[in-house]
């Protein structure tokens, strides 16, 4: 008998409240702290705070004012080279957690991807280099009618 | 602070460059938030409802497919409220959550065709294109409250003043 991959979870108080926000904090490659360290960074300002410390970073839920007030905090350990975004299901959520599910979930491939160019975007904020690179233009149709008459 | 439409709509670099310069970008993420807060939806994780696809005639017509109208009634209310929008061309497949050509076609254009500042870059995939798209952007966040307030022309995203600019240099080349 196949897996239920869609479970109706049983959804706690806080993950009813629309004040309620989730938020991704993602270290880029060079970050200079730890993902414990902006864990226990967190845990030490003492907020009403869901905090769980994930491969990539960390993720945090609570009422949105802490939550922002929470992030400026972290950011100031390393502000280039920590990024955010928002979630839209809870931490530990059965529909999306990869704990009830086979395989990654589903928003793992953009992150995988966007994290191969985030230490690079990471160092363009840290010092800002003006670099223009050279748009690629098609081949010459003169160009392309003078190799056809050759041949 | 400016509302501004991304595109891949869940992109954590464009939210979170947006966020940086004090303005709020309009990510998917709330808007799924929203609908599995939805204590009427049955079975959560399936979140287009059969009254999405009707929302969903708002942005398309009828004889475009279920599919594509339901996804456009989660990103459709987000392009409505986009004061301007950054735009990533040429991502590789795989790239953007909302598993639709169709739908990525439609939003883009949709973006474009609203009279609003657009900036459209390149993904990049190498250093120095990254530092250029990096910067491109910041430069667009930057100069984006005098453009917003400007009440200029943005049809394709160029502002009107650029066009005359681009219509002199257009004659000019064909004076050549």
């Amino acid at each position: 008998m196949s897996e239920n991959l869609c479970p109706s979870p049983k959804l706690s108080k806080e993950d009813w409240d629309p004040d309620v926000v989730t938020r991704m904090i993602i270290l880029a490659p060079g970050a200079k702290v730890s993902e414990s360290e902006i864990v226990s960074e967190m845990h030490m300002l003492d907020l009403p705070l869901t905090i769980k410390n994930t491969c990539y970073g960390a993720m945090v839920s609570g009422k949105s004012k802490d939550v922002r007030e929470a992030l400026k905090a972290i950011r100031k350990l390393d502000p280039a080279h920590i990024f955010t975004k928002d979630r839209g299901f809870a931490p530990g959520d059965p529909r999306r957690c990869r704990g009830q599910r086979f395989g990654p979930r589903e928003g793992f491939h953009q992150m995988e991807k966007e994290y191969r160019i985030l230490g690079d975007v990471a160092d363009a904020l840290e010092k800002r280099k003006d670099i223009t690179v050279p748009k690629k233009h098609p081949v010459d149709i003169d160009l392309v009618k003078d190799i056809m008459n050759e041949s | 602070m400016v509302e501004i439409a991304i595109y891949p709509p869940n992109s954590l670099i464009l939210a979170d460059l947006i966020e940086r310069k004090g303005h709020t970008p309009l990510a998917l993420q709330k808007q799924i938030r929203q609908k599995i807060k939805d204590p009427e939806i049955d079975s959560p994780p399936m979140n287009i409802t059969e009254d999405d696809p009707i929302k969903g005639l708002k942005y398309a017509a009828i004889e475009v497919p279920s599919g594509v109208r339901g996804r456009m009634s989660i990103i459709g209310p987000l392009i409505d409220a986009a004061e301007a929008a950054i735009i990533v061309d040429g991502a590789p497949f795989g790239f953007g959550c909302i598993g639709c050509a169709r739908t990525n076609e439609l939003s883009t254009f949709l973006l474009r065709d609203k009279n609003i500042p657009t900036l459209e870059v390149t993904y990049p995939t190498n250093r120095d294109e990254t530092f250029e798209m990096v910067n491109q952007i910041n430069d667009f966040l930057d100069s984006l409250d005098e453009l917003v307030k400007s009440d200029g022309d943005f049809k394709d995203g160029v502002p009107e003043e650029e066009k005359e600019n681009l219509e002199v240099v257009e004659k000019e080349l064909k004076e050549d």
